[in-house]
């Protein structure tokens, strides 16, 4: 076995097919990335090596602080408001027997599964001033003022309504999964003493649900530092570059500005702090578990 | 006895305020969609009312029919079908030899090459977008299938490899020993022994692949140019120029578009529910 087991051939053709798309398609674009993003490069014509001129002016621009911001703004909204209801939701839907369960869950999920790109004209169509569903709403209460939702000081926080909602069903069955997992004789036993929902769920869920919890919170960190999709398709970045993020505006930068160089500086200190942001979080989680 | 009858009172208050708001996150959920589909059936005109839903006065099955036509809906899902389940295939296949290589082989880099291969879980694909439009223009793949499947892959394969190299772990090596007494290589050992135990976290690693694959439009719109390749999201994407007026008939495409995924997700509800929870505890 231990012959066959390290025969250098068969291990060769069994890593080289992982290992070329690999390095064809997400290592060389890096090192890439990190050449242009030397240079002065604006898509066509000659390449100008200028050092670090690209990261100096990125620290300096006001665009790239914004993006950082934005993605803060989301990564809050996810961690403060998506993820408290789905985790309250996805409780009681594990107190629900039945076939209610399943639908309900079913229903949650359903628009996670639409493509970004129908998500997000449909809220655009939403927040439209003159027919959008959510000025009818408003009228139905009686306030009419018709209001510009992705327009100034507005639009980012339109922006992080649609990513909470398109995002939730993921985050809920997450969580659902994780309280699945609870033994149920904890519940019975806490039902014995007396406990109420609320004492329960504060004593009982939640401490178990910590590592769910750790999980989710990374998960939910890193997607705002990725998104790009929705924002491209919903704002672009705009009004100005008030709702823009890392993502976008690196792909704004090199195709309708044609600062290709700069676009890669962005890419790579954009790969940096992804790398640098999932370290940091699963360093501090594992700390605490072991504390 | 009255004690009885009163917590048999409360379980049931419980249970109604349980329900409402389990209805109020629901609503908020699927009213959106629900407006979509309504609007899709009715006439541009009717759309400008202060009501939240529009009974049309005439269902605009007509619509639909220009969504059809004019959003190229058949070739763009061939092409998403296409290279999605190309896609898939490619990933498991490759996560499982991988996989297999880097927790039963013995050689001296193992831990390293799949290290580094996990690493790409934590590149972000945007920001491969600039270099690889680049490569794949001087190397010739733009608007070619590959310039697709080759990033799809990639960026489905660390999860994958991920995935079925933790589930390989558990299987326990004295199967193939006895295979390789009756004198089975390493390949068929992988083939006939091992993937056929993978059943479970295959279908996760499929379904991931699928959840992050089959939505995908960034690389396609920076990659492609032509029709001959692009996937169900430009049924939209397209739409909104050509009938920038007609808000009716872009209703409509939506609705249509998200038709496909919808369905695979109704049918493979639990497999979906089951391979997110289990794909989500990767970290």
């Amino acid at each position: 076995m231990k012959k066959l087991y390290s025969n250098k051939w068969i291990i060769l053709s069994l890593v080289i097919p992982g290992i070329i798309t690999f390095v064809f398609a997400i290592l060389t674009p890096i090192l890439l990335s990190l050449y242009y993003s030397l240079t002065d490069f604006a898509g066509i014509g000659k390449a100008n090596f200028i050092g670090f001129e690209n990261y100096k002016n990125l620290i300096k621009d006001k665009v790239f602080w914004v993006s950082l911001r934005n993605s803060l703004f989301l990564a809050l909204g996810f961690i403060f408001i998506q993820h408290p209801i789905a985790i309250i939701t996805a409780a009681i839907l594990d107190k629900l027997q039945g076939k209610a369960e399943g639908f309900f869950r079913t229903i949650y999920f359903i628009p996670n599964v639409i493509s970004v790109a129908i998500i997000a004209y449909l809220w655009k169509f939403i927040y439209n001033p003159n027919f959008g569903l959510l000025n009818n709403i408003l009228k139905l209460f009686g306030y009419t003022n018709e209001i510009n939702w992705l327009g100034k000081g507005m639009a980012i926080w339109s922006v992080i309504i649609v990513l909470i909602w398109h995002g939730f069903g993921w985050g809920m069955l997450i969580y659902y999964a994780g309280i699945k997992n609870i033994n149920p004789i904890l519940y019975e036993v806490a039902a014995i003493d007396g406990a109420d929902a609320k004492t329960t769920f504060l004593k009982i869920t939640l401490p178990l649900m910590k590592p769910v919890i750790q999980v989710n919170v990374t998960l939910a960190i890193i997607a705002a530092l990725k998104q790009m999709e929705t924002v491209y398709l919903l704002t672009n970045g705009g009004p100005g570059n008030e709702t823009q993020f890392l993502a976008n505006y690196l792909y704004k930068q090199a195709f309708n500005s044609f600062k290709y160089g700069y676009g890669n500086a962005i890419s790579v200190v954009f790969i940096i702090i992804c790398l640098a942001s999932t370290i940091i979080l699963n360093k501090i989680f594992s700390e605490k578990e072991y504390a | 006895m009255t004690t009885k009858i009163k917590n048999n009172k409360k379980t049931k208050v419980s249970k109604i305020i349980m329900m409402i708001c389990l209805s109020i996150v629901a609503v908020i959920q699927i009213f959106p969609l629900i407006w979509l589909l309504d609007f899709s059936l009715a006439s541009s005109n009717e759309l400008f009312t202060t009501g939240l839903l529009i009974i049309p006065k005439k269902i605009q099955w007509g619509n639909y029919v220009k969504a059809f036509v004019d959003g190229n809906f058949l070739l763009y899902l061939k092409n998403s079908l296409l290279i999605n389940g190309l896609s898939l295939v490619l990933v498991i296949c490759i996560s499982i030899i991988t996989a297999f290589a880097t927790t039963r082989m013995i050689w001296k880099l193992k831990t390293a090459v799949k290290t580094f291969l996990l690493l790409g879980m934590m590149i972000p694909i945007h920001a491969t977008l600039l270099p690889n439009y680049i490569i794949y223009d001087r190397v010739g793949l733009t608007d070619t299938i590959w310039a697709l499947l080759i990033p799809y892959v990639a960026f489905s394969l660390p999860q994958g490899l991920f995935l079925t190299s933790g589930f390989m772990e558990a299987i326990p090596k004295e199967l193939e020993e006895a295979a390789l007494i009756d004198g089975c290589g390493v390949y068929r050992i992988i083939l006939i022994i091992i993937a056929p135990l993978m059943k479970s976290s295959v279908a996760t690693v499929a379904i991931m692949t699928y959840l992050n694959n089959w939505n995908e439009f960034m690389m396609a719109s920076t990659y492609l140019r032509s029709k001959t390749w692009k996937t169900l999201p430009f049924s939209v994407l397209e739409f909104t120029g050509q009938y920038s007026s007609d808000y009716a008939v872009q209703f409509a495409v939506m609705a249509l578009t998200a038709l496909p995924a919808i369905i695979i997700y109704i049918i493979l509800n639990k497999h979906i529910t089951k391979g997110v929870a289990m794909g989500a505890v990767k970290g």
